[in-house]
């Protein structure tokens, strides 16, 4: 290279230096500000829920729990109606998401082979995605066919998610290869045997990516519980806390008997009342934040997997 | 004659080879059954009560019983296009929806792109898992959560507001804060969680691309520019339709909780009048009715994005 060239070259590679090194500046300052906008207000959640009801209700909590105390975790686990609630809520998770998986992987399974009925079988999930009766037919239906305030409709109520089932067959269809079927008939495997030996196993991923899915949808829906539940012992978790949280008047009754001791102050009871909201904030959503975390090294191969179009 | 008899031999072969193909793959409609009959009692029952839109409906007379309405059985739609909130339930929800979809909609996109560019592994790993944990929050706690540190008395936002020296704002129970508030709090939950997809996409991009584009002498602002965003545009083009098909619908459940007194003139929308007055009020043919004519214009909707979609650059749904 002669050394004119390389003068020529000089100030245009410069160049790309500078404005690849402006580039990382501006990516980590917008990976800061991410992460700081995604996780402080769960953050200020859990210090307040720690901390000196006063102190939190006139903003002084922000960085780090001030006053160190667990009344308000003391008051929601006296609370008997959200102790009861929140196993309800664990056995329609349960139980619910059991069925989920068998019934997804199954339907999954089956549309991911060649059949007789195929295509009308696909058009019939896949219209489901696109049309539905809506809210008021389905109430209908669902007292209509004796499912209204029993237990099992908050366990059946979205137990097949069709975008789930799609997710799951394009797993199967793309991660399990032909040949093992082919191997499995020879050994004169029925069709079933071939479901329960050799995809479920190789399924793990899909099913913990299913599982967190439909379990974290249960756990957080309130939505059935309001719509087809009428006796109070039977309703989830979600359903109670939506009386409690979201509201302008905060239950105020509710929150106060759920503190024991009736000869404190007004102001000061009312204040413990809102740092038990934040407890029950906490309490409620660490189980489905638990699970994803411990879910989480699934979630990224499984996910993409399972949904980009094969 | 002849012909005739030969198309009943072939017809009945291939019968035959039907019921064969039925019997061998018995096993494959045993485990499709259940899902199958979930989606008949919860999705295609219900679509065969839609005809109480068109019914004056009787708890006695059940659904196929009651009798049709007047105006050969229109009279519900007909009630609804003409009452004096109609307009503004279209317009709220629409108006929710569509500003919903325009300021939600690249939210995940950048995300991706800023995800995709970060040089350290770990750094990237710890960033990924946390964007998408507030997606495992419940609705109901995310109302909750905005109840409290939006409180115009003791919510930390207007601690702060206050302590710049200004006044106090009723977050929640004003109607022009009602969208700001439901759009903001719907990205703060969702946009880490969306950006999966488009950081799937990403991950698919060939990286010879972007060596050959180092050789060319491209910064890394024309890398992102010229090599990950036309690779994110296929996936956000399905992501777009997938959206736009419920521009009436889907915001029921959370508007619900956000809904107040003082934000009604905002937050009124379809979804909460038919939950309101179909569930509360017990008008079940009538809500039935808007709740039709709602479900018809979002499947007008998917078809008609997916055609166009169709059309510009060959990617569809179905």
């Amino acid at each position: 290279m002669t050394a004119l060239a390389k003068q020529n070259m000089k100030p245009a590679k410069q160049k790309i230096i500078k404005a690849d090194r402006a580039f990382n500046i501006f990516i980590g300052i917008m990976v800061a500000l991410v992460l700081i906008v995604t996780l402080y207000p769960i953050y200020l959640v859990i210090i307040c829920s720690f901390s000196d009801a006063t102190l939190v209700t006139s903003g002084q909590v922000t960085l780090y729990p001030r006053g160190m105390t667990m009344l308000g975790y003391n008051a929601v686990f006296q609370n008997q109606e959200l102790i009861h609630s929140f196993f309800n809520s664990v056995v329609y998770t349960v139980v619910g998401t059991a069925i989920s998986l068998v019934v997804t992987m199954g339907a999954a399974f089956t549309l991911s082979r060649k059949f007789p009925g195929k295509k009308l079988l696909s058009f019939l999930f896949a219209f489901t995605m696109f049309f539905n009766g809506g809210l008021i037919p389905t109430f209908l239906t669902v007292r209509d066919v004796g499912l209204y305030n029993k237990a099992w409709v908050c366990i059946l109520m979205g137990c097949v998610s069709v975008w789930n089932v799609m997710v799951a067959r394009t797993y199967i269809t793309s991660t399990i290869p032909e040949a093992l079927y082919e191997a499995a008939n020879l050994d004169g495997a029925s069709q079933l045997q071939y479901f329960i030996r050799i995809v479920i196993p190789l399924s793990g991923t899909i099913i913990a990516v299913l599982s967190v899915y439909y379990g974290v949808a249960k756990w957080n829906d309130y939505w059935t519980g309001l719509i087809y539940l009428q006796t109070r012992s039977l309703l989830p978790l979600q359903t109670i806390l939506k009386e409690i949280l979201a509201s302008l008047e905060s239950s105020r009754e509710l929150l106060m008997s759920m503190v024991s001791d009736t000869a404190e102050q007004d102001a000061e009871l009312l204040n413990r009342a809102q740092i038990a909201k934040y407890c029950i904030i906490v309490v409620s959503t660490a189980p489905a934040v638990v699970l994803y975390l411990c879910m989480q090294r699934f979630f990224v191969k499984g996910v993409m997997i399972g949904s980009v179009k094969g | 004659m002849q012909q005739v008899e030969k198309r009943k031999v072939s017809m009945g072969s291939r019968m035959k080879k039907t019921g064969q193909g039925i019997l061998q793959n018995r096993w494959l409609y045993v485990l499709i059954l259940p899902a199958l009959v979930y989606l008949i009692i919860f999705n295609y029952l219900p679509m065969y009560g839609i005809q109480i839109a068109f019914k004056d409906y009787k708890a006695v007379r059940g659904i196929t019983g009651s009798p049709w309405t007047s105006m050969n059985g229109f009279k519900h739609f007909y009630t609804f296009f003409n009452a004096y909130y109609f307009r503004r339930l279209i317009s709220n929800t629409l108006l929710l929806n569509v500003l919903g979809l325009l300021f939600t909609f690249p939210m995940p996109i950048a995300l991706a792109l800023i995800v995709n560019n970060i040089r350290s592994q770990r750094l990237k790993k710890f960033t990924q898992t946390a964007i998408y944990v507030p997606h495992f929050i419940s609705t109901v706690v995310l109302a909750g959560i905005l109840y409290i540190l939006l409180s115009p008395t003791n919510g930390i936002v207007n601690h702060l507001i206050n302590a710049m020296g200004g006044k106090s704002i009723y977050f929640m129970n004003e109607a022009s804060w009602f969208r700001p508030v439901y759009i903001i709090s719907g990205i703060w939950q969702n946009a880490g969680w969306d950006s999966i997809l488009y950081i799937a996409a990403l991950a698919g991009v060939d990286p010879e691309l972007y060596e050959a584009a180092t050789i060319d002498g491209a910064n890394k602002w024309q890398k992102v520019r010229y090599i990950d965003l036309p690779h994110i545009i296929p996936t956000a083009t399905m992501m777009l339709i997938l959206n736009s098909g419920s521009l009436l619908s889907s915001s029921t459940q959370k508007t619900l909780l956000l809904q107040t007194g003082g934000n009604m003139a905002t937050s009124d929308i379809i979804g909460t009048y038919v939950y309101s007055m179909g569930l509360g009020s017990g008008q079940f043919s009538y809500t039935a009715a808007i709740g039709l004519f709602v479900n018809v214009v979002n499947f007008i909707l998917v078809l008609s994005t997916n055609r166009i979609s169709a059309r510009m650059n060959g990617e569809t749904l179905f």
